[in-house]
């Protein structure tokens, strides 16, 4: 405890928001966490850590009386939650996980007051990192040790709905992770206080975290009102550029994802795109993850497939893509669907399977592209005049082309709706005779985006 | 009523009390008890820090500062701690003083009240007079001595606890006993009590019977933490009335069993436990499930069925009854519904049955799982299609109705409209009642593909049979709604629909069809 108070107390003199941070983490060698508790007895830790940090800061750098208070309760706290944290982290048959996160939601509240009330300067924001970090991998932690503790009976409490509530229980301490994280999304948010000593520079940190709570929750819906209160409060906060690289990094693969989810593409590829750029060298699974989704969405907007280059230094991400990619450049539906159904699992667990099946378009183009070069040239109209390629075409043709690259026989039909689907989306250019069976493409740029 | 901290507190609050006896209070007083050794056993528990020392005669402060919080238990902390600064000078009074001498006296002790408890409740009383500002005003040399007020209150708690009126108020063992420890305090006369000390005042179960006019009657200076504790309690007697009617009884009592015998119920929405003379158990759910079937059939009257159904299902779940036969009622209400197009209704029997399913019991879960697939698709949920194809097995798959959903959604993610409206011929179970929800949006989009793709025009029967109308003349009709008047031409006798004229007529509706998908307000 002497240790932690003399941290603080130099954190506090120098203003070392990062450092006073470290006093509160959870993340200590177990000795170390061991002696903290052991350094207080139960029924004083109380005066200990007050009259300690009362005596921390001397001079002209006393703190008030408020914080004195405040801070203490804050330690106060985190000494209690280090006595719930040492049992769990031993696996001692009393403890749960449950109990650590419900004495680490204390000492958030500790810090949520103090920042309220009792005047905590927003240069010792990090705490709040610190804090609500931990407080996240804690519930996950109470979360998967009560999932795997629960019998398949009923939990307590009266019913007074007509039917049951299932799988309201799977989540519980997540869910209530998500809602302290969104107070101090509010606290950071509402602060009044000019820019410099401001605590919305604590913004994004805590926006990220919410938003790796919402999407482990599954719920886009609550990540798109943040996004949506954080436009509201734009003119008062300072520009994303202006906050750590990091977290504009993260920030923009959020916001990226959560656009791609929704299909809105062109979106999606503009914030991937800066999250991309902005990544560092280094940050490899950063990058991956990023790609991940970046890759699909390209292949959506521009029709366009990664290079090998580009994939290179991620052999996952070369398992995944590579094989779809050269079924698409070949135009080779049934290799294409194979290579789907192989990857299946993967994308569906990255969310990309419904957005990789739309390759299948793009396949289909090229390969119809091909009938359309193996059509050979028209005759040219004029003398040495260029020649242009046979751009009424029997659909008799594509349907042999379909057949056989996806070795089942369509009906012509089908193969007419096809190709006006196409058309429609603008990867062909032309329009359907039906009655006399052909297929007339337009003379300049049948495929657009292909050079033919 | 102070000694509403026998009831267990309502969610969310702790049961605020300047009074040592009551549990889980902002002061510690419980472990000033330990230091008197007193046998109380409910204590809250004792993770609260070092309790201010008293002396015999202690100095209780007073309790104001406490309860600008109260309901946050986190106060616990500071109070404490405020505690030791606060201690006001106390003047003790020859009479005080005389009481005290004569309480310990040789001949005043009672062999059978402790010393220790002896000491505590002399402490009590004083320091409530003083409190009370009564310290003058008591006449102690009248007042009974600690001991005796003990020995009555023991009487009393027996002859209370024999009263059948507890029993109907089923009030738990440790409110029980928290109220002998009330009791304690009480003493047998207080004078400032004005000797209104039925048990009856002290239980704010008794919604109706509201201590708090009995309350006001009593003392006139009564302080400002009394008045926000009643109105504390008030908040919470009127607020969660709903939640802790009179008699509760606990949860931990287990399902309603009905017994009912009446094979009919009206569907009402519960607001309070249900009482077990109006639910059905389930051998006569049985039977009305038989009953339903036959009406059904016979009468189709779907708002009469959906009422009864609807109340089956809440006496299954207040029974707990989760078995094939709960299986078997939701998957005929959800059948019901589909066929009916009620959204609403069918969505919720269909979480039901998922969850049931997931327990392990047995239904027709592939016909379901295709149903949610569709519905997915209806609802053009992205999340949760990606999460149901990341459940399905591979055996699952092969599963005809499975299947064809599966081909449904690959279809449409392709705009293959030819092989969508091909499946929709052929749906198996009542999938295409779920389709018919999205049919009308996706012959749109083929319209619009079609009015893109095919110059000049193609015959009216081309789209009756792409779109799977029932006949030209459905087909006609389909476009005239889109003012498409104009687009369709009588030539030779066959009606042509004339797509090069089309332009963008169907974009518009087709956008606004996909927009909003209106799930009646039921996710």
């Amino acid at each position: 405890m002497d240790s932690l108070i003399r941290t603080f107390s130099s954190a506090q003199t120098n203003r070392e928001g990062y450092q006073l941070a470290q006093t509160l983490s959870p993340d200590l060698p177990q000795q170390q966490l061991q002696a903290i508790w052991n350094s207080c007895v139960h029924h004083d830790a109380q005066n200990v850590i007050k009259r300690g940090i009362q005596n921390s800061t001397s001079g002209f750098e006393r703190l008030p009386k408020d914080e004195v208070q405040g801070w203490s309760d804050v330690y106060l706290a985190y000494w209690k939650a280090i006595g719930e944290l040492l049992p769990a982290l031993n696996q001692a048959p009393q403890s749960s996980w449950t109990k650590v996160y419900d004495a680490w939601k204390e000492l958030l509240s500790a810090l949520y007051r103090g920042y309220i009330g009792q005047g905590f300067e927003a240069w010792s924001i990090p705490c709040l990192y610190v804090v609500a970090k931990n407080l996240r991998i804690f519930a996950l932690k109470a979360d998967e040790e009560r999932n795997n503790n629960v019998a398949a009976g009923d939990t307590s409490g009266q019913i007074f709905q007509d039917d049951f509530d299932p799988e309201s229980e799977q989540h519980q301490k997540l869910e209530d992770c998500a809602r302290q994280l969104n107070r101090i999304f509010t606290l950071c948010l509402n602060d009044r206080a000019p820019l410099e000593e401001s605590r919305k520079w604590g913004i994004y940190y805590i926006i990220n975290l919410l938003f790796k709570t919402y999407f482990k929750l599954n719920s886009a819906s609550l990540s798109k009102n943040i996004l949506k209160t954080l436009s509201a409060y734009r003119g008062d906060m300072p520009p994303l550029s202006a906050f750590p690289k990091s977290q504009q990094v993260t920030f923009k693969y959020y916001e990226g994802v959560l656009c791609f989810l929704e299909e809105n593409y062109f979106q999606a590829e503009e914030h991937l795109t800066q999250a991309w750029s902005l990544c560092h060298k280094d940050a490899m699974k950063n990058k991956e993850l990023i790609l991940t989704y970046l890759v699909p969405c390209h292949l959506l907007t521009t029709h366009t497939l990664p290079s090998q280059r580009l994939l290179e230094p991620y052999p996952r991400l070369q398992k995944l893509f590579l094989p779809l990619s050269k079924c698409i450049k070949r135009g080779e539906l049934h290799a294409f669907d194979l290579a789907l159904l192989n990857g299946e699992d993967e994308f569906v667990k990255r969310r990309i399977y419904l957005t990789l099946e739309r390759g299948r378009d793009i396949a289909l183009r090229n390969l119809l592209r091909k009938v359309f070069l193996a059509g050979g040239f028209e005759e040219p109209k004029v003398e040495g005049g260029p020649r242009v390629r046979r751009t009424r075409i029997p659909v008799a043709e594509f349907v042999a082309a379909i057949s056989l690259g996806s070795k089942k026989a369509l009906e012509q039909d089908e193969v007419e709706c096809v190709m006006a689907n196409m058309i429609y989306k603008n990867l062909m250019k032309g329009y359907i005779a039906r009655e006399r069976g052909f297929v007339v493409l337009s003379k300049s740029g049948a495929f657009p985006g292909t050079g033919v | 009523m102070q000694w509403s901290s026998a009831q267990p507190p309502p969610p969310g609050t702790q049961p605020p009390a300047a009074y040592p006896y009551s549990a889980a209070t902002a002061f510690t007083p419980v472990q000033v008890r330990q230091t008197f050794g007193q046998p109380y056993s409910a204590a809250p528990p004792a993770s609260y820090p070092s309790p201010p020392v008293y002396g015999p005669l202690p100095t209780h402060p007073v309790a104001t500062p406490l309860h600008t919080n109260p309901a946050a238990p986190l106060t616990v902390a500071s109070p404490s701690t405020t505690q030791e600064p606060a201690k006001k000078k106390i003047d003790w009074p020859e009479s005080v003083r005389n009481y005290v001498q004569r309480s310990f006296q040789t001949s005043n002790l009672d062999p059978s009240v402790t010393r220790a408890e002896m000491e505590a409740k002399l402490k009590e009383t004083i320091s409530y007079a003083n409190d009370q500002g009564h310290m003058y005003t008591v006449n102690w040399e009248k007042m009974p001595l600690p001991q005796e007020m003990i020995k009555e209150e023991r009487a009393r708690a027996r002859a209370l606890q024999q009263t059948s009126h507890f029993s109907a108020l089923s009030i738990s063992p440790t409110s029980s006993k928290k109220r002998k420890s009330t009791d304690f305090s009480e003493g047998a006369a207080p004078p400032w009590r004005n000797g209104q000390n039925r048990l009856e005042d002290r239980i704010t179960f008794n919604a109706d019977k509201r201590p708090a006019p009995a309350e006001e009657a009593q003392s006139k200076t009564q302080s400002k933490f009394q008045k926000q504790l009643e109105k504390r309690q008030k908040r919470f007697d009127g607020g969660y009335k709903s939640a802790y009617r009179e008699p509760t009884p606990p949860p931990s009592d287990g399902p309603v069993v009905g017994t009912c015998e009446t094979l009919e119920k009206r569907y009402l929405r519960l607001t309070a436990p249900p009482v077990p003379s109006v639910v059905r158990p389930e051998r006569v759910l049985r039977q009305t499930l038989e009953l339903l079937k036959r009406k059904w059939k016979k009468e189709q009257n779907y708002s009469y069925i959906c009422d009864q159904f609807k109340s089956m299902r809440q006496d299954l779940t207040v029974q707990r009854i989760k078995n094939e036969f709960t299986v078997e009622v939701y998957e005929i209400h959800a059948r019901i519904a589909l066929e009916k197009g009620d959204l609403g209704e069918y969505n919720q029997c269909q979480t039901q049955l998922k969850a049931l399913y997931k327990m392990g019991i047995k239904g027709k879960s592939i016909e379901f799982k295709a149903y949610r697939i569709l519905y997915f698709i209806h609802t053009a949920n992205r999340t949760a299609l990606n999460d149901v194809l990341a459940d399905l097995t591979a055996a699952e798959k092969e599963e005809e109705a499975i299947k064809h959903a599966l081909d449904v959604r690959s279809a449409l993610a392709l705009g293959n409209y030819h092989r969508f409206f091909r499946l929709y011929n052929d749906t198996p179970n009542m999938g295409a009642y779920l389709m018919d929800m999205f049919v009308g949006r996706e012959r749109l989009a083929a319209l619009c593909n079609i009015c893109k793709a095919y110059k000049p025009d193609v015959p009216l029967r081309f789209v009756t049979e792409e779109l799977y109308f029932e006949s030209d003349a459905d087909a006609a009709q389909f476009i005239l709604d889109y003012q498409g008047r104009d687009l369709l031409e009588d030539r030779d006798g066959t009606v042509v629909f004339l797509t090069g004229k089309a332009k963008e007529l169907f974009e518009g509706p087709r956008k606004a069809a996909f927009s909003r998908v209106d799930i009646k307000g039921q996710i």
